[in-house]
């Protein structure tokens, strides 16, 4: 792509390049701007990252009212809120809606957002790349919800959608067609992130910064990203074939015709599995960062975080069986998953205890973001724990497919994942906003929702030792289900509550913002880059790339050590911060065809389900808008000669910096 | 906001004592902390509690230290530059140390592992007399237990036994070879022997799981897995399926009901016969209507005698009737036969007959394999008579077998 992007560039800005830049001959090349219409041609990071975690919020909301109802259903035995058939159906779009249009996005808001913040970079390697990401993940999480609308029903075969219930016999209705064309959306999307963002993180940092001198966000991130790269191939190749089973008949999961119901299982678990890890990473990454800034030390054992961090990345890989030790697999395969899953138990102390280490002889200030940050050590530990005594594959014979497992991977996905999230948008709202959260309002956020967390999924682990099983929509009387199951349902709605305190702090703080002093670049005395640029970050991040000379660069810069090893400030951050006054800074401009070649995609998917002319016109569309986009040159001539704008003059002058084809690297 | 955070503390520590006290409630039939059978027992005893301690020290351990470093190191604001603490990087012992000793915890945990892993894995070369059709046999406790939408079948082969690689050898769970004894929702099994399983299934992946006697084993479509069971003393053993299998998944229940051999013998005898010929007038109205109507699906030995082939279900089968009397559970083991006075429960049966559908939900859209019992348009007549037909076949389980089906 680089080199088709390039050419234009090298003949110089003229006639020779206009209709290249105009394909078809139709639109006008965005210019970028503050309008509504620049944010669906932007591609800003920080932008795509925004775009992301607002979509990931609202998804958020979505699969919230899934759970809230889940749990609606079950307050009582006999329940009736809910029909069995919608009971499967919610069940099944809450897992969906929280693993792919929730955390997953919300992390990738974080890795778009502060990657190449933290590497010293102004973009990623990909600008349309990463747009394109952004608009093929919310094509593809509209396209999975309006199965609800079309489709006849949410898929209904549960997140995990194991064949032969995933069939057309079993699963008559359009919404699995749904689930596997629109998981496989999704996986284009995170495909095409993952790649760009580790070119960004090898290619992209700033000069003096070596990998071990990344932060450990970004260390966690491109993990995550790798992890990303090798596992969504998997699953795609199993919903292609279940795509191809429940639409054109081709048999690959039908017993009677010889196949083997049990291919699916690992498939899906040879990718679940290091989902988990996807999932849990991105939130070791930010309390790796909250827990240092406030305790004011840095992180205990850099080399071991991200060392242990890779270890789980890499054994993550060999755990998948575990999900399947009564499916029937030998008692050898039984014993090597069991004990590769009680091992990757290693590492992940490693890093619980690295953390305490840090705050141990710190100073803790307990801002909001630092209470999620150390509930997510607490709550992650509890999950972790639990996993450990189910590791124990002849115990786990008792304990799979309970409710206890439900405790299990919420305290690791919400207790870890969703809290460790929530620290990071707490720390680093001033950074993307300009102004703060509200602390009051967050501290009574944090507290309800961590009671709520606790009551609604530590019941959990009683009832599934109880004996009550996952995914069913009722319970008889007389199990001892009743109380422990109304204290979960009581506990859910103190998470909403939370949750809607979260929603009101987000409007109050923007409120209150003109009245209050502005944060200013670096609130909370940071250690990482991004602190050392203002808040809000400028369009073109960096005014000068910074020279890295270690870890931690920022804090070094305000701080060192005297003889005696004791602290001594040696510049204030008005000082050596960076203004974000820079002009003539050449950026990537904005492009339309990354949204356009997303908007194909769906159509090709309600084509297969419902009419395949529509798939032709959706496809048509796809390759004609790739086509546009490779034809358009990565840099607009027009932007730089006909509109001064301050983002863009002095363009002469980068010239000859600009020759990477992409983002300027001085 | 210092004692809204300790009294929230202190709600939580209640809570968990609560949580604690309760979690041990004789009331919970499906409880996998009160194993009943040596298997399960010994599972528990060898895998589950000493993993759970473990567990419980490590997290005791690094609450205790996380509650003390917070306590300890906690400040309110940072007022300046003087109040940087020391600034230590890492202690590379500390953490081969950490490592070592996580190392040695998980080394421990494995060995639980591969101590239990027997419990359920090692196989006993039991046999017992029983006597079929007057000759007797020695029988290796063998049943196959066989998923279907959303119910169980439970085969015995006395006369023929089937072993795990006959079973594998046959290969398709669809069609079955024929067996002495075929009942559904309610296992039976002698007590004081080690019963293996051949779990199978018919349509989805199902999974059998009766929690006092031992952990679970999923059911897959044309698989033949092996697991086991076994009871000490005779009684009654709740169960629910447990791998997701669609539409009625949490109706799908079972029990196992573990007799003294003696017993255990007269139900053989009892079971193994044809069904009962109905005398009275509306017994015999019933088996009109069940042959006119029910035989497309159900099997009655002596009524109707082709093989579950031709059901029009997904699964290819729905229950057998037999001696659908016998059993103190119908409809996928979720509604009792009897009432706890030992009447016959008419009230769910003929509301089971009348509409199934409002009391479990079935796919049964005309024109596709139907999964679940249809609403068959039965007049309150033809109710009433299947009804009389339906509760003399087989002979009405003991008492103490109708007492402990009440669950509420």
């Amino acid at each position: 792509m680089a080199i088709t992007e390039k050419t234009p560039l090298e003949l110089g800005p003229g006639d020779s390049v206009r209709y290249a830049e105009r394909p078809l001959g139709v639109f006008t090349r965005p210019q970028g701007g503050r309008g509504w219409r620049d944010w669906l041609s932007t591609v800003d990071h920080k932008r795509i990252g925004i775009l992301y975690g607002v979509s990931a919020m609202f998804f958020f909301l979505v699969g919230g009212v899934e759970a809230l109802l889940i749990r609606l259903q079950l307050a009582a035995p006999e329940g009736s809120v809910l029909s069995a058939d919608v009971y499967n159906q919610v069940y099944t779009m809450h897992g969906v809606t929280m693993v792919f249009l929730f955390i997953m996005p919300l992390a990738a808001a974080f890795s778009n957002y502060f990657i190449p913040l933290q590497i010293g970079a102004r973009d990623v390697a990909f600008p349309r790349l990463n747009a394109l990401s952004f608009w093929i993940w919310l094509s593809g999480a509209i396209f999975l919800n309006t199965s609800w609308m079309v489709g006849g029903g949410g898929a209904d075969c549960g997140w995990f959608c194991y064949s032969t219930n995933s069939g057309v016999a079993f699963s008559p209705s359009h919404g699995v067609d749904f689930y596997a064309i629109g998981l496989q959306i999704l996986g284009i999307a995170s495909l095409v992130s993952s790649v760009n963002l580790i070119v960004t993180c090898l290619n992209m940092r700033a000069p003096g910064m070596t990998l071990m001198r990344m932060p450990v966000l970004t260390w966690m991130l491109l993990i995550t990203q790798f992890l990303l790269l090798f596992a969504l191939p998997v699953i795609t190749v199993a919903l292609f074939l279940l795509m191809f089973d429940r639409l054109f008949d081709a048999q690959f999961f039908n017993p009677d015709a010889g196949a083997d119901p049990l291919l699916w299982q690992h498939l899906f678990w040879i990718f679940g599995h290091p989902e988990v890890y996807i999932i849990i990473l991105p939130a070791f990454g930010v309390v790796s960062e909250v827990i240092p800034t406030f305790s004011r030390k840095p992180l205990f054992g850099y080399e071991f975080m991200v060392f242990s961090g890779i270890a789980i990345g890499f054994m993550g890989w060999g755990v998948w069986a575990h999900h399947m030790f009564v499916s029937g697999i030998g008692p050898i395969s039984v014993a090597a998953f069991s004990l590769s899953t009680m091992f990757i138990a290693v590492p992940t102390g490693v890093k619980v205890l690295n953390w305490l280490a840090t705050m141990w002889g710190g100073k803790l200030r307990f801002t909001v973001a630092m209470k999620f940050a150390v509930a997510t050590v607490a709550m992650f530990t509890i999950g972790g724990l639990s996993g450990v005594t189910h590791s124990v594959a002849p115990a786990d014979t008792q304990q799979t497919d309970t409710y206890y497992i439900v405790a299990h991977f919420h305290y690791v996905i919400f207790g870890g994942g969703v809290l460790g999230l929530f620290a990071g948008i707490y720390f680093w709202w001033p950074k993307i906003w300009g102004h703060f959260l509200n602390e009051r309002l967050g501290n009574w956020s944090f507290w309800i929702m961590l009671v709520g967390f606790n009551l609604t999924f530590g019941p959990m682990h009683i009832l599934g030792l109880q004996g009550m099983s996952r995914r069913i929509d009722t319970y008889a009387r007389g199990y001892g289900f009743e109380f422990w199951n109304m204290a979960a349902t009581v506990g859910s709605l103190l998470i909403a509550v939370s949750v809607v305190l979260f929603i009101w702090n987000v409007v109050k703080s923007k409120r209150d913002a003109p009245h209050l002093p502005p944060p200013g670049p670096d609130p909370w005395d940071g250690r990482t880059l991004e602190w050392s640029i203002p808040s809000p970050v400028p369009v073109h991040n960096f005014d000068t790339v910074p020279q890295v000379h270690g870890r931690d660069e920022w804090w070094h810069t305000k701080y060192a050590e005297n003889d005696e090893g004791k602290v001594v400030r040696v510049a204030t951050v008005e000082e050596v911060a960076q203004t974000g006054e820079a002009t003539g800074v050449h950026l990537p401009s904005p492009s339309f065809w990354p949204l356009a070649v997303a908007v194909g995609l769906p159509l090709i998917g309600y084509g297969l389900i419902f009419n395949l002319w529509l798939a032709l016109i959706g496809a048509l569309l796809t390759i004609a808008s790739l086509y546009s986009w490779a034809l358009e040159p990565v840099d607009d001539p027009d932007a730089a000669h006909d509109h001064h704008d301050e983002d863009h003059e002095d363009d002469e002058d980068d010239a000859d910096q600009s020759d990477d084809g992409e983002v300027d690297q001085p | 906001m210092r004692t809204l955070t300790r009294r929230l503390i202190s709600w939580t520590l209640v809570l968990m004592g609560a949580s604690a006290a309760t979690g041990c409630a004789s009331d919970a039939e499906l409880d996998t902390f009160a194993p009943q059978g040596p298997i399960a027992r010994e599972l528990h005893s060898r895998g589950v509690l000493p993993v759970f301690w473990i567990a419980a020290a490590v997290f005791v351990g690094i609450t205790i230290a996380m509650v003390w470093l917070i306590w300890k190191n906690r400040v309110k604001t940072y007022d300046g530059d003087d109040e940087w603490p020391a600034q230590t990087h890492g202690h590379v012992p500390l953490e081969i140390g950490w490592t070592v000793g996580f190392l040695v915890t998980m080394i421990a945990v494995a060995g639980i592992m591969l101590w239990s892993l027997p419990t359920v894995d090692a196989t006993e070369d039991n046999t017992m007399a029983v006597t079929i059709d007057d000759h007797s046999v020695m029988w290796e406790p063998t049943i196959v237990v066989v998923g279907n939408q959303w119910w169980w079948e439970f085969r015995y082969y006395f006369s023929d036994q089937m072993d795990l690689a006959d079973m594998r050898a046959h290969g398709d769970a669809k069609t079955l070879p024929p067996a002495d004894i075929v009942t559904s929702g309610q296992m039976v099994i002698p007590t004081g022997e080690e019963v293996e399983l051949i779990i199978t299934s018919r349509d989805v992946i199902h999974s059998f799981w009766i929690p006092a006697l031992n952990g679970k084993r999923d059911a897959v479509p044309n698989r033949f897995s092996p697991w086991k069971i076994e009871a000490s003393v005779p009684g009654f053993y709740f169960g629910q399926c447990t791998e997701f299998c669609g539409l009625s998944h949490s109706r799908m229940r079972m029990q196992a009901v573990a007799l003294s051999p003696a017993d255990f013998q007269a139900w053989v005898d009892s079971t193994s016969a044809d069904a009962v010929e109905p005398t009275d007038p509306e017994a015999l109205a019933g088996l009109e209507v069940f042959s006119g109507i029910c035989t497309s699906c159900h099997l009655i030995e002596g009524v109707n005698d082709d093989v579950y082939e031709g059901a029009d279900q997904a699964s290819g089968a729905a229950p057998n009737l037999t001696h659908f009397a016998n059993r103190s559970t119908f409809a996928g083991g979720i509604f009792n036969t009897y009432n706890a006075d030992g009447s016959l429960n008419r009230t769910d049966l003929e509301a089971w007959l009348r509409d199934p559908n409002a009391l479990k939900e079935n796919y049964t859209v005309p024109g596709e394999q139907y999964r679940g019992m249809p609403d068959l348009d039965l007049s309150e007549q033809q109710i009433d008579d299947l009804v009389a037909y339906l509760s003399g076949l087989g002979a009405k389980p003991a008492g103490w077998i109708i007492e402990a089906t009440q669950v509420e």
